[in-house]
């Protein structure tokens, strides 16, 4: 054979692919490359482990601590009924309509038993906390999914439609309640949703990391979080106050 | 490719976790996070940044139960995705070194060695005094986050092309090209001159 490449002998010095006869016949004749093998060796044979910090067996036991408030809500199987994604678009609106009235139209009127606005604010907050937290997990399932192959995206499509749905009544509530921010948060997520919703029924690698990438780009889901995370701590501090638990 | 401990009695932790136990999840968790830790220190050769990816792992573990196959370990599985969440850290830490300073970045991954003499004595004669390992690290460096997780996960990990390619989401020609050019980094830190070759 010709003198195998740099390329080709270290291939061969990882042992990839197996141990290559060929190659080991050549060196076994050709002083110059067999010389260069031996070079070639010597120099990551110099590229040695970092000494690794060490952790005990209380590792473990440390990561899911930290893990556990992240796990609150077990991801969706992937055949989840439709139904189940219906639902909260479906609550939303008619939560959404009472809170929206109740704004609106705050006092007067012969309401048979008015939700108190502190209550309904906070039930607003809820519904908020949880559109996000799903919203983020479809996103992630999509982005995220493992391998080379295309992967069936109709499920999360699905998902994804409904929550542009129940998107669209919270980002429009947030805005009339004066809420900028949540608003324009909820206005770049609602665009990733459709794209998703919208997209190819099956994502090949690529349009997965161009996903991640227009995620990454805008820190859209850094973004849900923090909202997220603000929503869920104002409804604690809500909760914390006289007559507005439910 | 290392295994990871436990992959015997991960099957049926397993399959109680995917079935929504969370208690057999935190089995897994403590079970598996110092094999991962260990990986992902090797990669990102940062602490903080390692514990983080653990964290990443495990959650991305997690919400991705539902499409793991049971026949499949799952520390090789979680190996994977941790692999995968290094990468991404240290795409993200590469980021931010170009935005803080993109002619210092752009020069640590193309430009010439300005530490390192040209004619540098040959690697078999910095062994003493820790020069060789001062200029492998000059070299990983100098690394783009792609060389530098492939050439970790080939060198360090034991992974064939193949495995690095679906760990980090590539196909097995971009994986062994990055392979080839962070070799190429390391030789050029250690003084080699590949010229010195018959043609092939």
């Amino acid at each position: 054979m010709s003198h195998p490449s740099e390329d080709d002998l270290i291939l061969h010095y990882y042992r990839e692919g197996g141990v290559s006869p060929a190659i080991e016949a050549h060196l076994a004749s050709c002083a110059a490359c067999s010389t260069a093998f031996a070079t070639l060796r010597a120099d990551l044979s110099s590229v040695t482990e970092e000494p690794i910090p060490v952790r005990g067996e209380e590792h473990g036991e440390k990561v899911w601590r930290d893990l556990q408030p992240r796990l609150r809500v077990r991801p969706a199987p992937r055949r989840m009924p439709a139904v189940r994604w219906w639902a909260p678009a479906a609550l939303a609106a008619s939560l959404l309509a009472a809170f929206l009235v109740g704004r609106r139209f705050p006092a007067g009127g012969p309401s048979p038993a008015p939700i108190p606005e502190q209550a309904r604010d906070r039930i607003f907050l809820v519904m908020v906390g949880d559109h996000l937290e799903r919203s983020e997990m479809v996103l992630l399932e999509v982005a995220n999914a493992e391998g080379n192959e295309p992967v069936d995206v109709r499920s999360a499509q699905a998902s994804a439609e409904n929550l542009v749905a129940a998107n669209r009544l919270f980002r429009l509530s947030a805005r009339r309640a004066g809420e900028p921010g949540m608003a324009s948060v909820l206005d770049e997520l609602e665009r990733v949703l459709l794209e998703v919703a919208h997209g190819p029924s099956t994502q090949g690698p690529e349009a997965r990391e161009q996903l991640r990438r227009r995620l990454e780009s805008g820190d859209i889901l850094f973004k849900v979080r923090v909202l997220e995370s603000t929503v869920r701590s104002k409804e604690k501090q809500m909760a914390s106050v006289p007559g507005t638990a439910s | 490719m290392k295994r990871m401990a436990g992959s015997d009695d991960d099957t049926e932790t397993v399959a109680q976790a995917r079935a929504g136990d969370a208690d057999a999840f935190r089995r897994l968790v403590e079970r598996h996070s110092r094999s991962v830790f260990r990986l992902a220190y090797r990669m990102t050769r940062n602490e903080h940044d390692a514990e983080d990816v653990v964290q990443e792992a495990f959650l991305k573990a997690y919400r991705n139960l539902g499409r793991f196959e049971e026949r499949a370990h799952f520390g090789s599985w979680i190996y994977r995705i941790a692999a995968n969440c290094a990468y991404d850290s240290l795409r993200a830490r590469e980021r931010r070194q170009e935005s803080a300073d993109p002619k210092a970045a752009d020069d640590a991954s193309n430009g010439p060695a300005t530490e390192l003499p040209s004619g540098a004595p040959a690697a078999d004669r910095l062994v003493f005094g820790g020069e060789v390992r001062r200029r492998v690290e000059l070299a990983m460096l100098r690394m783009s986050a792609l060389e530098k997780s492939a050439f970790s996960l080939r060198h360090f990990e034991g992974m064939s092309i193949e495995e690095i390619g679906r760990a980090l989401d590539l196909d097995a020609s971009a994986a062994k090209q990055s392979v080839f050019r962070a070799v190429r980094k390391v030789r050029e830190a250690l003084g080699r001159d590949p010229g010195l070759r018959p043609t092939p």
